[in-house]
């Protein structure tokens, strides 16, 4: 490759990585859908490999890139583990948010209560997602559920 | 300069952290009007241009426009991943991360681990979008993605991390230093010379070419060992130093994966709950 790989290079790549790193936190941190943290937990790996790949090229050996590759291996078997952990999370509560869960939280801890009020309303779209809502009516047949639904 | 840059830094991390604020869901209960959100999108802007101008642009054009692009695309694909209501959205988005991050292996050298990259986090999207439609789709508009948990204060964490990092990484300088390959290639000399009395060797053409390729280790790159040319470039050369110096390492992967695949397997396939009262035992 022509373009030499200077210490410049570097800086720029490890801002890019610090960037994404930073971003992930915020999202793993403020988001409660259990899908959305496990998407933000792999774009802090992302960082961290863009990171060693950039000091790899940068020292002029192969070390970052065999880093990553075991970030990549370890990236696959968390997914595969916090995919599991979420249907299992999913098929307990029938819910996605990651707040349910503060039972099991630090004894002394107090309890996080959420008002589903609070929540950002949504705007309503023109098209058939805006079209008014029957009331259910008659007698609601007999079904069984496996799970426990929350209203 | 160089305060310039610090300037230049803090408004970065102050306009990011604003937008990204504003962009995130918030608990008030109302519809966000649409001015917050532009508000919030243009301050993510203007902090991504700015954080884009701390840049050094390669001297080679056509890597620096590429450059440029993919690091704009992974840093704002960063951004509406966090800030997305709809979990699909944030998977898209998150798409466009790992695309960009592969194109940035790619100017950097890293051919295989773009193409793995894809490879692996295709396989990883996919199914993330099938959890997504199979138990986030179920309910709708949920509320819990439209309340973030104290935004405020994530906010802050995060820009404070950022703000760390990246002041460390642009009052850092170059340092200058060739003693390392000096001492590097002084190691080689001695070396070959011991090779050469050891095992008595004449030193013809074709000896010299045996010892030049005992000598030249594995764990450099093709581009800083000129002379290695004989190893094989790229990808055979990430194969090399990933079959002799990091054996061990290929085989702890591979274990790994094994003890993953089993975990996965035992945590999803459904039981019947376990209770205190429960007479009958469960199945071992």
């Amino acid at each position: 490759m022509s373009d030499p790989f200077t210490f410049q290079m570097l800086v720029n790549y490890l801002i890019i990585g610090a960037g994404l790193m930073a971003l992930g936190t915020l999202g793993f941190l403020s988001r409660r859908n259990m899908i959305v943290m496990f998407l933000s937990a792999e774009m802090m790996l992302q960082g961290t490999a863009l990171t060693l790949v950039a000091f790899g090229r940068y020292h002029g050996n192969w070390t970052g890139q065999i880093f990553t590759i075991v970030i990549l291996t370890v990236a696959a078997c968390e997914a595969s583990i916090a995919l599991a952990l979420i249907l299992i999370l999913f098929n307990r509560k029938s819910s996605l948010d990651v707040t349910l869960w503060n039972e099991i939280r630090e004894p002394g801890q107090p309890a996080i209560v959420e008002d589903p009020a609070e929540a950002e309303a949504t705007e309503p779209v023109p098209g058939v997602e805006s079209y008014p809502v029957l009331t259910p009516a008659g007698i609601e047949p007999e079904h069984q559920t496996w799970t426990v639904h929350r209203d | 300069m160089y305060t310039f840059e610090i300037v230049r830094a803090i408004a970065v991390i102050v306009l990011g952290a604003t937008g990204t604020w504003l962009l995130l869901p918030h608990r008030h209960g109302r519809v966000k009007p649409a001015a917050s959100n532009l508000a919030g999108a243009a301050l993510s802007l203007i902090a991504l241009i700015l954080l884009a101008t701390l840049w050094r642009a390669p001297s080679n054009l056509l890597n620096g426009v590429f450059f440029y692009a993919f690091g704009i695309a992974a840093l704002a694909g960063g951004v509406l991943t966090v800030t997305s209501r709809n979990p699909i959205y944030s998977a898209l988005w998150f798409a466009a991360v790992v695309l960009a991050t592969s194109g940035l292996f790619l100017l950097s050298g890293a051919q295989f681990l773009a193409a793995g990259t894809i490879i692996v986090y295709a396989g990883a999207i996919i199914v993330t979008f099938l959890f997504v439609i199979m138990l986030a789709q179920r309910e709708g508009r949920a509320t819990y993605d439209r309340m973030a948990r104290s935004p405020g204060r994530a906010t802050l964490t995060c820009f404070l991390l950022f703000w760390t990092l990246l002041y460390a990484l642009i009052s850092v300088r170059s340092p200058h230093s060739d003693a390392a390959a000096e001492g590097d290639m002084q190691v080689r000399l001695v070396r070959a010379s011991q090779i050469l009395q050891s095992k008595q060797m004449v030193p013809t053409k074709g000896n010299a070419s045996v010892v030049v390729r005992a000598l030249s280790p594995t764990n450099k790159l093709p581009e800083a060992e000129p002379h290695a040319s004989a190893l094989g470039q790229h990808v055979a050369g990430l194969g090399g130093a990933l079959y002799t110096d990091h054996l061990i390492t290929v085989e702890l992967a591979g274990s790994l994966l094994f003890v993953a695949l089993i975990g996965a397997l035992m945590l999803a396939t459904p039981k019947p709950p376990v209770r205190p009262g429960s007479s009958s035992q469960p199945p071992v």
